[in-house]
């Protein structure tokens, strides 16, 4: 968002809110009912709004994502009576529904969920129950359209009771299936009532915790990311909370063992308190009454005594069997905040393997930059957490491929080829956009081809071109520049496949996986290694300059190794064979470059040696020719 | 030519044991006075004039005879090892810093020095002392601590701990050298590699500049503003009271320059108008000028560095091709190998006789040996210690050498500052105080007998250090201290002639076999030819002088040590130094500054026809570093001794380690 671009729009109706979705932008919803999106709204910002309700008075709203559909859901009111519209604003299609009445009561506080295509829509009644409606989102639009107000059914999903006590309800979120917050005030005899925030099994029935507020709300309660804010006082109060799989014993607070398989426990507040975060200041008063409500309710007592610490392993990689992404990250982040212990190393391998068999059962989730991170500062090996490098290769995360292959030790051959072929196989495009360590290759890769001259300068140090032509009687410096000129990879595949350059190996394991590369992978794979070979034969010390960069005894084994597994492919491609044969121009080049080196270094071996002789033999005859 | 060649295995150090001060470096071939073994040198100072007094471990101060080169009395200090030994400002009072902790004052009278009066003695050594310029306070270094001795009362006015805030005080804190400045600033060097400044009335640290990591062991001030100083780490630093602000008051030491001349430690810096001078335990010397007080760009500009000995420590027999080697305390007789082979230059021939140490002739008691020589037929031996002269007849019994000593050699006057033989082996010349030359006939089968001694006429007070005897056996040339050259005719036992005074000391001479024209170097570079017969110059010398010689060869820095002829080719004299040997060729022209003055190698590359015109007089060749010995031993055999430097720093105690180039 860029603020600097914002400019007044004077629009022709009266706007009710806006609403902005993940993906979906902004949508604006009218007095009157319609909605556009914000994209639409400011090309033609005076452009006539239709009126969709007419003497009907927006209650509440809500915007969601069906697919790559944005879906709004309103209510409305009018005499006492109270309307739900669904409009697809890309479909351009509006439902309208009436809701069933419900004696005198009427309902107090709206909130929706969309799940398999039907929106559920919960309504906190004045009767101090909690409705459930469940709209259907895909219907034949034009069989309804005739239809005329079609009556939606509730169900009673809650009565907001506590032994005897009835939960007078402000607000309703919706927590995950099974749970509900409600924020409300509780009446007490002869006392003012007291307003608290509680959360409720709909499953089971239950009233699973309550948190008092004795300094009064203002009545409503917003939830994002696990996190409920309301104002408390003259406080702002975040709370994190956490749900977990109901069961009966944890809803009817029998839960005896926490550590014992399929029970959960269930939010507690006491864990969190310290996590409860204050905006503003705090009264001393504030505090003393805030140690009164730590007193939690009876199906909890047990429970918190328990889990007043840090969670214990077991609990944790319970824990992470199905919280949410934020939940895994914030446990794991204070595990790996602990002071290191010697079975630390054993834990984090514990959890990183929770994590993967999640992702295996769940695609959709995917703690990439926990992992990361994990991966990164921690000494992890392969054999410590076998399946992550299966499940990054599933995601295609390329940079966790890419830390693995350069810190674990003990990487399988059989993935080395897998992460190969993945990097040979992923598009330059797709990579642009991928944030991989480039650390080892930027040093040498040129992006442009415009340093030419830079270039031609360096090469002098390796040989020169005279020297080369007497050398071979080929022309080889202007081929083998025509060729190891520009990289054949782009900067971030240059990386990737320097990662793989530096994994361990044993050959006669790699040797039959890479015979399996395709043969395009091949030849681009083995020009990679070429124009890194060339690369490093500029230099006098053969090293490329960068972190991590590869040396050029791996460059040279992956030749090798890539060379005897596809030689015979390579040898009927015709695009390789320009390559081979420059290659081998090249390195017989190299070779006689190095044979010659070789007899000056002999040759000056020998003069240090006639040189030492002449120092240590302290008496010679020599003949001195004075003109 | 074919050149035998041989390698000392070791030679003696003039430096006796590197004196911790260097007073005066206007002489270049120097005087030496052999050390003796229990007397180490611990410090000199010049005194009342041109006295020179030295101090050491053995306890006792030594005044030294200059003329006669010898230590001329000693006076026990009465406290122990003495550490240091400072002369006021007029040189009249020399005060000795002891093992025992005290401070004595000596006077320096006529003829010697007198016990004046103890200072307050502390405990602890007193490794260095300086006098305040007005002579009412002495600074005394010792360990952790120096102290301020007020010269009237003798008491003890301030006592100064260096190393108070000093975290690492668990190591003694050694002060090694100590200044007092008339401002009443004293600066104090020690071995934690700091120089400190303090106000010691006052007893607070002025500044502190930590200049080394190893232990800082001498420093000289100049002119109240300047001072340098040397570490055991082989650098020099010149440290120099400059004002913070151009053109301010206020002033502050500043380190300014730090010189890395020396391998071992610098045991002695001095400071000159214009130069910093250090001496160190590598037996070097580096004069540095200081390039803002020297105006022109010339000879004094540059850097020098000056390697010892200057003096011959190798003699040779030619006919016996025997080579004798001068070590401290004894002697070593070699032969030399052979050859049947040639070869073209450059090349090494395969020996067909190996080299073959002879004998070992250890001189007895710890006094180091002054001079020796060999007697050209190889079959007489002589040296010289402080008190004794020895000869000694060698027997050739077909492997085996044996020496027999010289009984009843006649009682002398010693020390011997100079033996030379006869080309005929039949007799010896030595060179004694006072100008005289003895001259000894040498009889079969093994004595001798005192034929003669030779005076000069007009009397001299110095020693005689350098000879020459005529090839024909009828002229003797003789130097003595004052650098008057006596030729004296043999066959009458007669004052010749003596050859005009030039104002440079004479570092070597040789007559010439067939012209008996005398050849001198002169340690300022210059050469000059004198006809004995004659008694005059020669008009090649004149010539020479006329001409000049070439720059190259007039700013060179190691003398002329030894001046041999070639018997085949009158006009050739052979001439070394420690860095280059040269045949002189009278016969061509001589060189003009702008011609190469050592063109051989560029001759080597030109065609014969070509190289007439190249050629000029002096022919240099640079291949054998650092040079200890040249001589000619036939026609075309030319013997020539080595001392390569890592020899002799390889017997030196190991330098501090220091890091370079982040090894």
């Amino acid at each position: 968002m860029n603020l600097d671009k914002a400019f007044k729009a004077t629009l022709s109706a009266d706007v009710y809110r806006i609403h902005s979705l993940p993906q979906g932008g902004a949508l604006v919803l009218f007095r009157g009912g319609a909605v556009r999106t914000l994209d639409v709204l400011l090309e033609a910002p005076q452009q006539e709004i239709e009126n969709l309700i007419s003497a009907e008075a927006i209650r509440w709203s809500g915007a969601f994502m069906e697919g790559q559909q944005p879906v709004l859901i309103f209510t409305t009111e009018k005499d006492r009576n109270f309307f739900v519209y669904v409009q697809k604003p890309k479909l351009c299609s509006l439902h309208k529904y009436k809701l069933e009445q419900q004696g005198s009561a009427k309902p107090l506080c709206f909130t929706a969920h969309i799940t398999n295509q039907t929106v559920t829509l919960l309504c906190l009644y004045s009767n101090n129950s909690v409705y459930q409606v469940l709209i259907p989102l895909q219907q034949n639009t034009e069989e309804e359209e005739e239809k005329e107000e079609e009556i939606l059914s509730k169900s009673l999903l809650l009565n907001l009771s506590v032994s005897g006590a009835v939960l007078k309800g402000t607000s309703l979120v919706v927590l995950d299936k099974d749970h509900i917050a409600v924020l409300g005030s509780l009446p007490e005899p002869g006392k003012k009532p007291k307003e608290c925030l509680t959360i409720w099994n709909t499953k089971f029935q239950t009233l699973q915790t309550s948190k008092e507020l004795p300094l009064g709300t203002s009545g409503q309660l917003w939830c994002y990311e696990e996190k409920f804010f309301l104002i408390h006082g003259k406080v702002l109060t975040v709370i994190m909370y956490k749900c977990e799989t109901s069961s009966l014993a944890a809803a009817v607070g029998k839960l005896k063992d926490s550590q014992t398989l399929d029970v959960s426990s269930f939010v507690n507040w006491n864990t969190l308190e310290d996590e409860e975060l204050v905006v503003s200041f705090q009264s001393q008063e504030s505090v003393a009454l805030k140690a009164e409500s730590r007193m939690s309710l009876r199906s909890n007592r047990s429970t918190v005594a328990g889990q007043s610490g840090p969670l214990s392993v077991g609990q944790l990689l319970l824990r992470l069997k199905d919280s949410s992404n934020y939940v895994v990250e914030t446990e794991l982040k204070k595990l790996m905040a602990k002071a290191p212990t010697p079975d630390l190393q054993a834990t984090i391998g514990c959890v990183v393997t929770a994590l993967t068999d999640r992702c295996k059962r769940n695609p959709k989730f995917y703690p990439q930059n926990l992992l990361q991170e994990i991966v990164e500062t921690r000494d992890l090996s392969y054999s410590l957490c076998p399946d992550l490098m299966a499940v990054a290769l599933e995601q295609k995360d390329l940079h966790l491929l890419q830390m693995c292959l350069e810190r674990f030790p003990d990487i399988p051959e059989e993935i080395t080829y897998a992460c190969l072929k993945a990097f040979l196989s992923v598009s330059e495009d797709h990579l642009k956009s991928v944030d991989v360590n480039l650390d080892s290759a930027i040093c040498y890769v040129d992006v442009e081809l415009n340093d030419m001259e830079v270039k031609t300068e360096i090469l002098e140090n390796g040989f020169s071109e005279e020297m080369d032509q007497d050398m071979c009687d080929t022309k080889i410096p202007q081929e083998s520049r025509s060729v190891g000129e520009s990289c054949p990879v782009g900067l971030q595949k240059a990386a990737l496949l320097n990662a793989v350059l530096h994994s361990a190996y044993t050959e006669t394991f790699l040797l039959p996986h890479l015979k399996n590369l395709p043969a395009q992978q091949a030849v681009l794979f083995l020009r990679y290694l070429y124009y890194l070979y060339v690369k490093c034969s500029e230099k006098v010390n053969t090293t490329l300059p960068g972190i991590r960069s590869p040396t050029i005894n791996q460059i040279m084994d992956w030749m090798c190794l890539l060379l005897d597994a596809q030689f015979t492919v390579m040898v009927m491609l015709p695009e390789a064979k320009d390559l081979l044969s420059n290659l081998h121009k090249f390195v017989r080049a190299q070779v006689r470059f190095y044979s010659e080196l070789n007899k000056i270094e002999g040759s000056l071996r020998e003069l240090q040696r006639l040189n030492h002789l002449r120092e240590s033999q302290t008496y010679s005859i020599e003949v001195l020719e004075i003109i | 030519m074919s050149a035998g060649r041989a390698w000392a295995a070791g030679a003696g150090l003039d430096i006796p044991s590197a004196p911790r001060c260097v007073t005066q470096t206007r002489c270049w071939t120097p005087p030496v006075i052999p050390g003796h073994e229990a007397r180490s040198v611990e410090s000199l100072c010049w005194a009342a004039g041109d006295r020179l007094f030295g101090a050491g471990l053995g306890g006792d101060i030594t005044e030294y005879d200059l003329s006669g080169l010898s230590a001329a009395r000693g006076v026990d200090g009465g406290g122990g090892p003495i550490w240091s030994m400072v002369a006021n400002s007029t040189g009249t009072q020399l005060a000795i810093g002891c093992e025992d902790g005290s401070v004595k004052i000596f006077q320096v009278v006529p003829g010697g020095i007198q016990f004046e009066r103890n200072l307050d003695r502390r405990k602890g050594r007193v490794l260095c002392l300086s006098w305040h310029p007005s002579d009412t306070h002495i600074v005394a270094g010792s360990i952790d601590f120096f102290r301020v001795i007020d010269v009237t009362s003798g008491q003890t006015v301030q006592r100064i701990m260096v190393n108070y805030h000093v975290e690492k005080a668990k190591r003694e804190c050694v002060v090694w050298a100590i200044a007092l400045l008339s401002s009443g600033t004293v600066v104090s060097a020690d071995s934690f590699g700091r120089v400190q400044f303090w106000d010691w009335e006052q007893g607070t640290l002025a500044e502190s500049h930590t200049v080394s990591t190893s232990a800082v062991l001498s420093l000289a001030v100049a002119q109240e503003d300047s001072i340098i100083v040397g570490t055991s780490t082989g650098a020099t630093y010149h440290l120099q009271l400059l004002p913070v602000r151009l053109g301010g008051l206020e002033k502050r030491w500043v380190r300014t320059k730090p010189f890395q001349f020396h391998s071992h430690d610098v045991r002695a810096v001095a400071h000159s108008p214009t130069a910093l001078i250090s001496g160190g335990l590598d037996a070097q010397l580096v004069i540095r000028p200081l390039m803002e007080k020297v105006q022109k760009k010339s000879y004094d500009a540059v850097l020098r560095k000056f390697t010892f000995p200057h003096r011959r420590l190798v003699s040779c027999a030619r006919k016996a091709r025997l080579l004798l080697f001068q070590f401290s305390q004894y002697l070593e007789l070699w032969r030399l190998g052979s050859t049947e082979e040639t070869g073209k230059d450059g090349e090494v021939l395969p020996l067909c006789r190996m080299p073959e140490h002879l004998v070992q002739l250890k001189s007895k008691g710890p006094e180091h040996i002054y001079s020796s020589c060999v007697s050209p037929c190889g079959t007489w031996l002589g040296y010289s210690t402080a008190s004794r002269f020895q000869l000694y007849r060698v027997h050739c019994d077909g492997d085996g050498v044996s020496l027999r000593k010289v009984p009843k050699v006649p009682k002398l006057l010693p020390p011997a500052y100079q033996l030379q033989f006869s080309a005929d082996s039949e007799s010896l010349f030595v060179a004694s105080a006072r100008g005289s030359v003895h001259v000894f006939q040498l009889l079969e089968p093994g004595g001798c007998k005192h034929l003669h001694t030779l005076r000069p006429p007009s009397g001299c007070s110095e020693a005689v250090y350098l000879l020459a005897p005529s090839a024909d056996g009828h002229w003797l040339a003789a130097v003595s201290g004052d650098w008057a050259i006596h030729i004296y005719n043999l066959k009458c036992f007669k004052h010749h002639c003596v050859v005009p005074t030039y104002d440079c000391a004479v570092s070597a001479i040789a007559i010439h076999p067939s012209t008996n024209n005398l050849v001198i170097a002169y340690s300022d570079q210059q050469l000059f030819e004198f006809s004995i017969p004659e008694k005059q110059y020669t008009s090649w010398s004149r010539t020479v002088q006329s001409r000049g010689l070439h720059r190259a060869w007039l700013e060179r820095d190691s003398p002329i040590t030894h001046i041999t002829f070639n018997p085949k080719n009158p006009s050739h004299i052979l001439l070394h130094d420690t860095y280059l040997l040269c045949v002189l060729d009278k016969s061509l022209p001589l060189p003009d500054d702008s011609a190469l003055l050592m063109n051989q190698s560029t001759l080597k590359q030109l065609p014969e026809t070509a190289r007439k015109r190249q050629l000029h007089a002096f022919k240099i060749c640079k291949k054998f570093q650092p040079l200890l010995f040249m001589d000619l031993l036939d026609k075309n055999c030319l013997v020539v001794v080595e001392r390569p430097i890592m020899d002799f720093k390889t017997q030196l105690p190991l330098p501090v380690q220091q890091k370079k180039f982040g090894t």
